[in-house]
């Protein structure tokens, strides 16, 4: 049963996370764009486009606009969520780096604040009712998923402390390619499992967001009009019934017109 | 304008009743599409929506990655101006992604209505041409999309996929027949547009006492003007104000009676009827062999 969470899962999981990003990027990446429909106001340059991208990465201008709460809470949520993330490397890579050492403190800080966004993105759905109009279960199932993992991660840092050295041991003996199997607390278990869960969950849903905005033809494209964009898949269409592109042709249609209704 | 609109409270169904007049088959057939809605809409819907899916990454994209944050649903004036929930950028989306992902999507296909797929039956469809026409394309949710996300590209994407199968309105199909008939969006004929000209000459020379020329079909001018043919007879001081400019700077320029639009509305129709009204204004340059366009609408 143990080999199952420990062994068999976590494999199969990270595959599917790998392989179903990798699909959904193909697949992205050669479904052409064929205009250009960059929002305004727009970048010039690609430095301009990677300033953009640093934007709404890390400071979500748009939901600034937008809305002020939300923006709080989505950028407190996505900044501690990071740091959280960078401080779990001590788990997966050996010798440990100093700056992963450097960061634990604000890490586990972090991840104490991580539930209070999500908690308040949840309410949000349910007492907005506009949201509660649009949500589905899946907007559902993603918030609950992040509140048992951060919450099962809280409780093992502050109360129910699982033996770090086996949970590494465990972690790179799967990177390594020797699983083994250890004894923990169940509420490791728990964490893992919703990990990979959300994992799996990951190239089927909107959490895709991460990798998309990236490739979003109006946030990454540049306003410079005067180069020429090319349709690649752009086809020739049949004109006007008499083509009239020659002004002979034109000046004989026109007199036909006076001859007759005037229109 | 400065202030804050509130977002209105809730009104299920409220523009429901607000409906475009179906396309006529006169004017269908004048621009290469099925006279009336074809038997068989659901199968060349979805084989169109496949092919939209895969020419338009914008599309594609955008059906996957909306998170439903909310961000957009008080930004647009449909859904401020109706209550409708449907009227919501990110609820007029989801009428075209719950069909994406009905038949496009592992889990659409495996969870189904619990993940919001579904089937695209008469009543999604009535749907579609409702909303789909209650959106001016104004791209105002995507300025406040954190992802970009711009319903104007799903908009024209549905009513690609509707016109495909021969579903569209009287207003949108009536206007862009009317451009391959006249060349404008008004039905302006070349004797109208020539009349209106002159008259504009001479209203110009009382009024200030110069003699300005409204050129038409004159070959060989440097400049070919495409101004909003609405210009020539209704918002005439734009277009007087076109012709002193000219008449200042010394250039020559001319007019078309074969392309005098600026506006194009085969972006509310389909790519091919966009692209061929945008091409009257090239055949129109070439006719009438000038070095440059100004174009605007």
């Amino acid at each position: 049963m143990r080999a199952l969470f420990f062994v068999f899962l976590p494999y199969l999981c990270t595959g599917i996370f790998l392989l179903g990003i990798g699909v959904k990027l193909s697949i992205w990446l050669r479904t052409p764009v064929p205009l250009r429909i960059v929002t305004t106001p727009a970048p010039k340059t690609t430095l301009g486009v990677i300033w953009r991208f640093l934007g709404d990465l890390f400071w979500f201008p748009s939901l600034f606009k937008s809305d002020k709460l939300l923006w709080g809470a989505g950028l407190l949520f996505h900044l501690a969520l990071w740091i959280v993330l960078l401080r779990h490397l001590r788990y997966f890579v050996y010798p440990m780096p100093a700056w992963v050492e450097g960061i634990q403190t604000l890490g586990l800080y972090a991840g104490y604040v991580i539930p209070f966004p999500v908690a308040f993105l949840l309410a949000r759905r349910l007492l907005q009712n506009p949201l509660l109009y649009v949500s589905i279960l899946g907007d559902y199932f993603a918030l609950f998923l992040l509140l048992t993992i951060t919450v099962s991660g809280i409780l093992q840092q502050l109360f129910f402390r699982s033996y770090v050295i086996d949970v590494k041991d465990t972690i790179l003996g799967l990177i390594h390619f020797q699983p083994r199997v250890p004894t923990v607390h169940w509420l490791f278990i728990l964490h893992l499992i919703s990990v990979l869960v959300l994992l799996t969950y990951f190239p089927f849903s909107k959490l895709l967001h991460a990798g998309g905005l990236l490739l979003s033809p109006t946030r990454y494209q540049k306003a410079n009009f005067e180069k020429r964009l090319i349709n690649p898949w752009d086809y020739p269409v049949a004109y006007s019934p008499e083509n009239l592109s020659t002004p002979e042709k034109y000046a004989q249609a026109l007199k036909e017109t006076e001859k007759g209704e005037g229109k | 304008m400065r202030g804050v609109i509130p977002a209105p409270s809730i009104k299920i169904r409220a523009s429901e009743h607000l409906r475009c007049y179906p396309a006529k088959a006169k004017d269908m057939v004048k621009i290469d599409l099925p006279k009336e809605p074809v038997k068989n809409w659901r199968e060349v819907m979805l084989k169109k929506m496949a092919e939209v899916l895969d020419k338009y990454r914008s599309v594609r994209l955008f059906m996957d990655i909306c998170v439903k944050c909310g961000a957009c649903a008080d930004k647009c004036q449909f859904f401020l101006g109706t209550g409708d929930p449907k009227n919501m950028p990110v609820a007029r989306a989801d009428l075209f992604r719950k069909v994406y992902k009905r038949y496009f999507t592992l889990g659409g296909r495996v969870f189904g209505k619990s993940n919001e797929a579904e089937e695209l039956n008469e009543s999604v469809l009535r749907d579609w041409m409702t909303y789909f026409y209650q959106c001016s394309e104004c791209r105002r949710c995507s300025i406040f999309c954190p992802y970009g996300i711009d319903t104007a590209e799903i908009t024209m994407a549905a009513r690609e996929i509707m016109a495909a199968a021969g579903i569209a309105t009287k207003y949108v199909t009536e206007v862009v027949a009317k451009v391959y008939d006249t060349g404008n969006n008004l039905g302006i004929g070349p004797e109208a547009w020539k009349y209106n000209c002159q008259f504009l000459e001479e209203d110009v020379k009382d009024v200030d006492g110069v003699e300005i020329k409204f050129p038409v079909d004159e070959i060989g001018a440097d400049v070919l003007l495409v101004p909003p043919s609405a210009d020539n007879f209704a918002n005439t001081n734009t277009f007087v104000g076109y012709a002193k400019m000219f008449h200042a700077a010394g250039i020559s320029w001319t007019t078309s009676t074969y392309c005098n639009e600026g506006g194009n509305f085969g972006l509310f129709l389909n790519y091919t009827n966009l692209k061929k009204i945008n091409n009257r204004i090239l055949e129109a340059a070439r006719q009438l062999r000038v070095k440059k366009i100004y174009w605007g609408e």
